[in-house]
This record gives structure tokens, sequence and C-alpha cells, in this order.
């Protein structure tokens, strides 16, 4: 078949280019970019905008290079991914392309990379917790297969350190890592990481290194999404691992001012939330089919920043890192409710309790440093804070069950409270209160 | 008058996202609907504006949002204007039904396909369903919009078949007996004054932009009993109120949302999930199916259909599902329904607007809203409201995502100017994990008189403000240098907040308070605030005499809450009374 040339490109800008005219491209459709000369392929691009005048395109190599000469061949499809069981255990690019000089994989199909949205009535209500041996998920903010929750933390944080731990012990059976901005040590500990859990060949790496094209790390999501689905529409759980959503959310917010996009916050596009939104909403757990649960990194200066702000209101919680400790006053498992009824009796009022002492804790900490926290029970409302910041505030400890983690909550508690102070039923006292 | 009849079309001259430009030759009504065939598939689009043509003296060219992805869209496809603005079918059937933003039932879209895809659709109502029809006027009789001409029982609710409110008068020239019939099928013929003659059917569509009409307007008066405490206590919403509920993320806006659905006592519950994550929407239709309704007992969902235009999906719908579910809201109203419709979140509405409005290269507002955006929000509220006329009322509230949780933004503001109360969730309180998280000194507002006296709310107020004064007291200077009667009334506002304003949403007794109920709680509440205890045994100093009160104090909230939890009979509830009174006199009450 003889694909449409277009011979004069009008525009070259950051990212983008455009052609005069209307050539005959749709929406989304993908083109190629040859060397005017040798037919050699630079890039590929998509249509993004057009206009019975102009056709704007973003190309996913970037666009150094390109000349008002360079061809443009028409391919008259839209963008796909390609997908094989064979890319287990191997790296990919942002546009799906192999990534570890490794041989070329033979794809087995081309998958739709548009992430239509599931049609919620085949969603299953998310009942199964993904355990992780750290108590301030497992006991507080427990974790449930097809949830969407990202790590928010300051850049300097260890959130690829808990990402990566919480990764180690997932009960899935495809891990599908998704890199976006990453800095190469970043990208070779993951797979240090993952190769020494022995969870490398069920691994598929999508991964975009900070300087890397910027269209490609847009991209990236979505080919790794679409591949994810396809997992899951095949019958596997699938766990995603998305970071860094705030490098994504930048590169969108560059390439959406090439484009003279009205920004709305701090620059970033007025969309920025429905493309966030598009991305996470892919977590699912499909009636008759497998799942898929995302776990994000934000990096963030301030909670109030567009992208961890818009985030929050996308995702089902999230775990905020914060000196290394996961803290409890802003983390949140918005499902943990469908799962945390059924463990343990004392499971959700201990939870509510020990968060309860907490916020009197907080403030008491904050009169101590005005010096005005000096009665006996502010003194120990300052004992328990320490007490919790140390064992359950602490992601990297060893891993421990669920029921240690309630004993070592009742533990706490009893060395620093009478039992009316907890605020717990008197039934819960009489049952655990001893024991521990 | 446009010649409806008439196939008119347009061809394709700019596509971007959502937005699209179209030439046309003939004539476009502004608001209209068209379909864009792309690929073979049609898609849904709305007129936004129309323009002329600099290239073309002849034509013109007509903006148009696309409810749908344009993926493979291309310059020339053509454009097919429909002469109707965006509308809803009404009939029976709207209960129990789960759409997305612009009615397509969801769960008959996936029997074609586990995704939803451009293009696809199927009929709003079930067309095959058959309803019992009772006629109730006679041929010769004369009727307008909005008359009766019979009813069908819908479930428990007796659904009234009305004529379409765009009808003028008109006679009945022939109307069915009594018998079986579905949406399809014709039940009466009337002729209008110019002697036009009309078909009826159980259904009909009805534009959504324009509100449907009151008969006899009121200011709502009769609080509705939600179950939450805090809002019957504090900030009781009336049947046709509106209510504005900001809060940042994980502030509990959505379980809040879930427990009036579940306990708000009404008719019919009308929710549209706009923007917001698709999850909350199916644990509301597939786990409510399972609860039941307070009033009648039966399954939740029979009380509530659902739009869902949930975070994925095209952002130019999610207008579009606010307006849609307003409007079936008004005619459950005009049928005589106490109705509460449920926005969530209002926040993501004024988005789409903003994105739209962006595309359209409109002079953007603060926060690059839409100038008009305050107009627009207060424009969507006043569509509630109590109609004596009928005996309906159309109750809204909605919720409202203010970015960076600062209620200062645009939308939380104009939202606060446009509702009547005002539910504000506040980050401190969710920090600290209470539920419900509205904190009540700063963020409840309410014109209603609700059921407890303007007094006693007043009362319950001071106490918890006194409360969180001498805690900032406590916090700067030290408990040492606080009085012990101030630290009294510190613990008593304690006391009030943890067992009466905060409440266990997952406990199933605790869960929802019945003015019954709450009636007992005010009663006890009110007793400790009045009264003045005296707790000095021995003679302990004043550090120790802090620490017996704390503990005392402790001791109560743990059995007051104990009795949240736990009290059904009326023997059980009477305790509570008994016991503040016997802690008053520092009595022995733990029985």
């Amino acid at each position: 078949m003889i694909r449409k040339e277009i011979n004069k490109i009008s525009e070259v800008g950051k990212a983008l280019i455009s052609v005069e005219g209307n050539p005959g491209v749709a929406l989304n459709h993908v083109v190629e970019l040859l060397e005017a000369d040798s037919n050699q392929s630079l890039s590929f691009a998509k249509a993004i905008n057009i206009t019975e005048d102009a056709t704007r395109f973003q190309v996913f190599n970037g666009t150094s290079g390109l000349s008002t000469k360079t061809k443009i061949r028409m391919l008259e499809v839209p963008l796909t991914a390609g997908f094989s069981n064979k890319m287990l255990g191997r790296s990919f690019d942002g546009a799906g392309q192999v990534a570890d000089g490794g041989p070329e994989v033979i794809f087995e199909k081309e998958i739709s990379t548009r992430l239509d949205t599931l049609n919620p009535t085949v969603r299953n209500v998310p009942k199964q917790a993904l355990w992780t041996g750290i108590p301030m998920i497992d006991v507080f903010n427990t974790l449930v297969k097809s949830q969407k929750i990202p790590i928010f933390a300051g850049p300097t944080e260890p959130y690829n350190r808990l990402l990566s731990q919480i990764a180690q012990g997932a009960q899935a059976d495809v891990i599908i890592f998704a890199g976006i901005g990453l800095k190469f040590d970043e990208y070779q500990y993951f797979k240090d990481q993952l190769s020494q859990s022995g969870n490398i060949d069920k691994t598929i790496m999508f991964t975009h290194l900070a300087g890397d094209s910027q269209i490609k790390g847009l991209m990236l999501p979505d080919v790794a999404l679409s591949v994810a689905r396809e997992f899951g529409d095949q019958g596997k759980d699938v766990l995603v691992l998305l970071t860094d959503m705030t490098n994504w959310s930048n590169i969108l917010r560059n390439v959406a001012n090439y484009q003279d996009m009205i920004p709305s916050l701090q620059g970033y596009p007025g969309s920025l939330y429905s493309e966030l939104a598009k991305r996470y909403e892919v977590a699912a757990d499909i009636e008759g089919a497998g799942s898929i649960t995302i776990i994000g990194a934000t990096t963030l200066e301030s909670l109030e920043d567009p992208v961890p702000d818009n985030t929050g209101y996308i995702t089902e919680g999230q775990f905020f890192l914060e000196n290394g400790k996961l803290k409890l006053a802003r983390s949140l498992s918005r499902l943990k409710q469908g799962v945390n009824g059924k463990t343990r009796s004392d499971h959700r009022a201990i939870m509510t309790a020990m968060a309860s002492l907490l916020a009197d804790a907080e403030k008491a900490h904050e009169a101590s440093e005005v010096g005005a926290a000096n009665d006996p029970y502010s003194q120990k409302l300052l004992r328990y804070r320490t007490d919790f910041i140390n064992n359950i505030e602490e992601p990297f400890g060893e891993p421990i069950e669920l029921e240690a983690a309630l004993d070592k909550c009742w533990a706490i508690l009893k060395r620093h409270f009478e039992p009316t102070e907890t605020g717990l039923s008197k039934k819960l006292i009489d049952e655990y209160w001893d024991k521990n | 008058m446009n010649d409806i009849s008439k196939k008119r079309t347009g061809n394709l001259i700019s596509i971007q996202d959502s937005l699209v430009k179209a030439r046309f030759f003939d004539d476009v009504i502004m608001g209209e609907t068209a379909e864009i065939s792309v690929d073979g598939k049609f898609l849904q689009a709305e007129v936004l504006q129309i323009l002329p043509d600099p290239k073309n003296a002849d034509a013109g060219i007509v903006e148009m949002q696309v409810f749908e992805d344009l993926t493979g869209a291309k310059i020339g496809d053509e454009v097919v204007f429909k002469g109707t603005p965006l509308s809803v079918l009404l009939g029976p059937g709207l209960l129990t039904s789960v759409w997305d933003g612009l009615q397509n039932p969801l769960y008959k879209l996936s029997e074609e396909d586990a995704y939803l895809k451009p293009g696809m659709n199927a009929p709003a109502l079930d067309e095959e369903a058959l309803w019992d029809f009772t006629p109730i006027v006679n041929v010769g009789d004369t009727v307008a919009g909005g008359d009766v001409i019979g009813t069908v029982p819908e479930g428990k609710v007796d659904h009234k078949i009305l004529v379409p409110f765009s009808f003028g008068p008109c006679k009945v020239e022939s109307i069915i007996e009594k018998c079986s019939v579905n949406i399809t099928q014709q039940v009466a013929i009337v002729i209008d004054e110019q002697g036009n003659k009309h078909e009826l059917k159980l259904a009909f569509r009805q534009p959504v932009k324009s509100p449907i009409p009151f008969k006899d307007r009121a200011i709502p008066t009769k609080p509705i009993s939600t179950g939450v405490r805090v809002i019957d206590l504090l900030a009781p919403v009336g049947y046709g109120g509106t209510v504005g509920n900001p809060g940042p993320f994980g502030a509990g806006k959505t379980v809040l949302q879930h427990s009036l659905c579940k306990y708000a006592v009404a008719d019919i519950i009308v929710m549209a999930a706009c923007g917001e994550r698709a999850g909350e929407a199916v644990e509301v239709f597939k786990e409510f199916a399972e609860l039941e309704d307070p009033t009648t007992g039966e399954s939740l969902m029979k009380r509530m259909c659902i739009f869902g235009n949930t975070s994925s999906m095209p952002v130019a719908a999610r207008e579009a599902s606010v307006f849609i579910a307003l409007t079936v809201g008004e005619y459950y109203r005009y049928q005589g329904k106490k109705v509460v419709m449920l926005a969530d979140s209002t926040s993501r509405w004024a988005q789409a607007l903003r994105e739209r409005s962006g595309r359209q290269g409109d002079i953007p507002g603060p926060e690059a809203f839409p100038m008009d955006i305050p107009d627009q929000i207060k424009g969507m509220y006043q569509r509630a409201g109590e109609d004596l006329g009928t005996g309906g009322s159309l109750t809204f509230i909605g919720t409202v995502s203010p970015a960076g949780g600062n209620f200062q933004e645009p939308v939380t503001q104009a939202t606060m100017d446009a509702t009547g109360g005002f539910w504000g969730l506040s980050q401190d309180r969710a920090d600290a994990k209470k539920y419900p998280a509205i904190d009540p000194l700063v963020y409840t507002t309410s014109v209603y008189d609700g059921f407890v006296s303007w007094k006693d709310r007043q009362k319950m107020l001071t106490t918890l403000n006194e409360a969180n004064d001498i805690d900032q007291t406590i916090s700067t200077i030290g408990l040492k240098k606080v009085p012990v009667s101030n630290y009294i009334q510190y613990q008593k506002g304690l006391t009030i907040d943890f067992c009466v304003m905060q409440q266990d949403a997952f406990e199933k007794t605790d869960a929802c308070t019945r003015p019954e109920r709450l009636e007992i709680i005010n009663e006890a509440t009110q007793n400790l605030i009045d009264n003045t205890i005296d707790f000095q045994v021995g003679d302990l100093d004043d550090e120790q005499l802090k620490e017996l009160i704390k503990h005392k104090f402790d001791e109560l909230r743990q059995w007051w809450r104990d009795w949240n939890y736990s009290a059904k009979t009326e023997e059980e509830l009477a305790k509570l009374p008994k016991a503040v009174d016997k802690f008053i006199l520092q009595e022995e009450y733990a029985v």
C-alpha cells in the first residue's frame, strides 16, 4: 500500500511541528518522519490539532535535526502499542520500543493506547487486601487490590525505596514499572531490587530517563497502562508502579505551553485533573477478568501544589512520606473500609483510637515547643508520640504480619495510657488490654 | 421558525481535543445538538457559538463541543444538526437506572463491550418494560404542559404521566383504557389550538438547560432528617434547600455523600457522580442495592438513579450530566415527590467549563475559570426549591473540591454565595480522623430551625466555642495556669464534640440518628451544659483535681460512645439522660 506523503514542514518548534493546509490526517493518527534524501526513519509523530489551514504534530523523538524538507509519511492509524507475553523481563521506552539492548520482541498484537473508560458496571467493588508487612499500611491504611494510590513525598524522601519495598512483597502476577523523568540511578535501583526479589521475570519496565524526548515521557503511561490493561483483561492481577507523576505532569505543562494553551494554576493546563484521572482510572478490579492496581509516586514541595492536589482528588488515598516516616495524619486509604472490617475485631477501633490520640499528641507537641505541655497527661501524650513515630510510622523495618502489628499497637497504648483514656469500647478493652 | 424536518449539515474545518468548528451554509440554532460522522460512528455534539466565516460570506462557522473522543476525525467530516437542544428522556423506568453523563444506560452498554467506546449509545429507558397505565383524563378534556393524563406504578412510586412541558392547551382526542404499555406506545392523542395532532407516550424528551417550572414556589422550612447529628443539630437542610459541601481531599466528602444517600428521608435520590472516581459510583449502585430504604424498607436503589460521568469519561459530558440530573429531579418534584439531588463534585463541573472556555480562547477570570462562573453556579442551585403547588421539593447538595483545600478559591466562594447551607469539612478534623469532619465552629450555616430549638443550638455552639478557646489557652500557657472551672468547661466541650458531633459512619447503630434519638441526645447535652459539677473529693490540689476531672470525663465519654453504638430499645435509650444527670451529681451511673 502506498502511503500518502507530505513534503513540506512549515514550522518546527520544541516537540511540535506543523504543516500548512489540510493533508487529510485524522486526529491522533500517527505519521512517520523520514530523512528527505535517504528515506531513513527519524521519528514518529501524532496529529494533535487539525484545521483546514494547518496541522500540528507532537514528535516522539523530539524535533532536533528536523528541517522543512523532512518528509512526513501518513500511516492512517491511531497510536498503538505492541503486546506480547515475551515482554516480561524486558525494558522498553515510552513508545514501547525495546530499550535494553536485547533482541527485538515479536509482538503478538497491536493494542490501542486510547485508554477508553472501563464501563463502571463491570467493575467489582474492591474487597481484597494486599498485605505489605508495613504496619502503617496494613493496620492504618490497608492497601486493596485494584486501588490507585500514590506516595506523596518531598523530592529527597526515599519514595522509590518505599515503592520498591511494596512491590517486592506484591501479590501480583505481573508488575509493570512505568518510570518517567527518572535519573539513571533510580532506574538501575528498581531493576536491581526487582531482580534480587526474584520478581524481574514477571516485570515489564517502561522507562523514560530525564533528558529523553518529552513526548516519549508524555506517552509512556498510556503505553504502559495499555499493556497492563491487556494483561488485566486476560485475567492477570497486575501491579503498576508509576514514578514520578510530578515529572509527567511537568512534561504535560511544557507541551501545553508549546501548544499555547491558556494555563490555569502555576502554568499547568486546565485539563490537568482530567489528564491525571484518565491514567489513574485504569486501576480496576474487572468482573470476569483480572485486576490492575496502581501505586504511584508524586513528588511535591507543598500539598497545595496543583499536581498532588489534583492527584489527591483522583486517587483512592495517599501514603504520605516525611522525614523517612509514613505519616499517619496525612495518609489515607479510601478502600480500607472494604477490607478492615473482616480482619480482627479490634482492627478498626484501634486504628481510630490511636489516630485520635496521635492528633492530641501532635497538639501537645506543638504546645511543648512553647513550654506549655507541662501537665502529666501532655507528658504522656508526648511519650506516646515518640513511641508511635519510631515503631509504627517507620516503613523500613522488618515486615510484620497484621496480627502481630495489632498486638504491637495494644502494647504501645498500654505503655502510655489508662484504658478509659483510649476512647476504646469497654468490650474491646476487656478482650485485648491484658493480653498484651 | 426552522423547518426541522429538513436535513441541515456542515463540515468540520477545525479539530482540537473536544472542540470543533464546522462550516455551514444553511442555518444553525444556538445550543442545538449535532452528530458528527467519524469513521462511520456518530459522535454527539452541542453548539456553543455561531460565527461569521471570514473566508466565505455565504457561509457561517459553528463552534461545538463534542461529548466523545474524536480520534480519527478529519477535516471535512460531516456534521448533521438535530434541531433540538440537549435533552433528557423522562418517564417510568428512571428509578434504579445507572447512566453515563448523557443518559446512556451503562448496564445495557456493557452487553456490547466492557469499555466505553466513542459512538456507543442505547435507548435511555428500557423500551420493552411494560407499565400498568391508568388514565385519569377523558376524551374532550383540555390539558396543557405538565398536566397529568394518567399514572403508572414505578416500584412503590406513583409515577404520573405528564403532558410534555412545552405543550400549550390541547384537547384530548383519544386515550387508551387501563392496560399495560411500554414507553414507545401511544397512550393518547391531543389536538392543540392550531388543530395539530400530537401523540403522547409514557415518556417524553425535555431540554435540560432551562428549568421545569414551579407551580407555587416556597421558602424551604421543613428540615430533612439526614441521620448525621452535626447536620441535623447545627446545620439542618430543609426540603427544597441548597447546601454546598466543600472539603479538601481526604476530608470525608464521599463518605458523607454516601451517608446521605443511605439515610436522608426522601422519596427519591438523584445522584450526579460528576468527574469523580468511578469506584465510588460503583459502590453506590452495587452495594446500595443490598441496603434498605429507611422509609419503605425496600432496596435503596429503588429510590435512586445515578448519572455516572466519572473522571476519565469525556469532559464535555460532565457539564451535561449535572443539568440532566437536575432535570430528572425537577420532573419528580413536579409529581409531588421529595427529591434529594447530590452532585459530586460541582468543582469538576466548573473545571469542565474552564477547560472549554480555555480552548475557546475566552479571557480567563480568577484561576482561569470563566468570568461568569459565579452566575452559572447560582443559576444551577436556583433550580432547587420547594413547590407547595405540587407538594414536591428538590433539595440540592453539591460537594465542592477546592484546589489546595483553600476555601477562598472561586468555586467555593461562588457556592457559599449561592447556597442556603454550608457544610465545610476541615483538614484538621479530618487529620484527627474525626468523622464527619464538618467543623461546627467555622463551617456550618443554616437558615432553618431544625430538630432542636434555636436556643439549644446556640448553647451547643457556645460551649464548643468556649472549649476551643480554652484549648488554645492550654496550648499557649499550659494546663497549670488554667482555672479548674474553665477546665471543666473545656471537658464538657470535648464530650459534646466526641459523643455528639462525631459519629461512626461504619457502625450500624451510630451511623444514623433519627429525630427521636436526637432529642434524647439533646436533652442529655443541654443538661451537661446547664449544670455545674463539683468534682472535689478530700483536698486535692489543682493538678490532682484536674487529673481526676479528666479521668471522670474520659469514663463518661467511653460510656456515652458505647451507648451510641449499642442503645436501641426505649429503655436503653432512656439511660443516657439519666446517666448524665447522675454524672452531674457525681453518682454511679455505669449500669
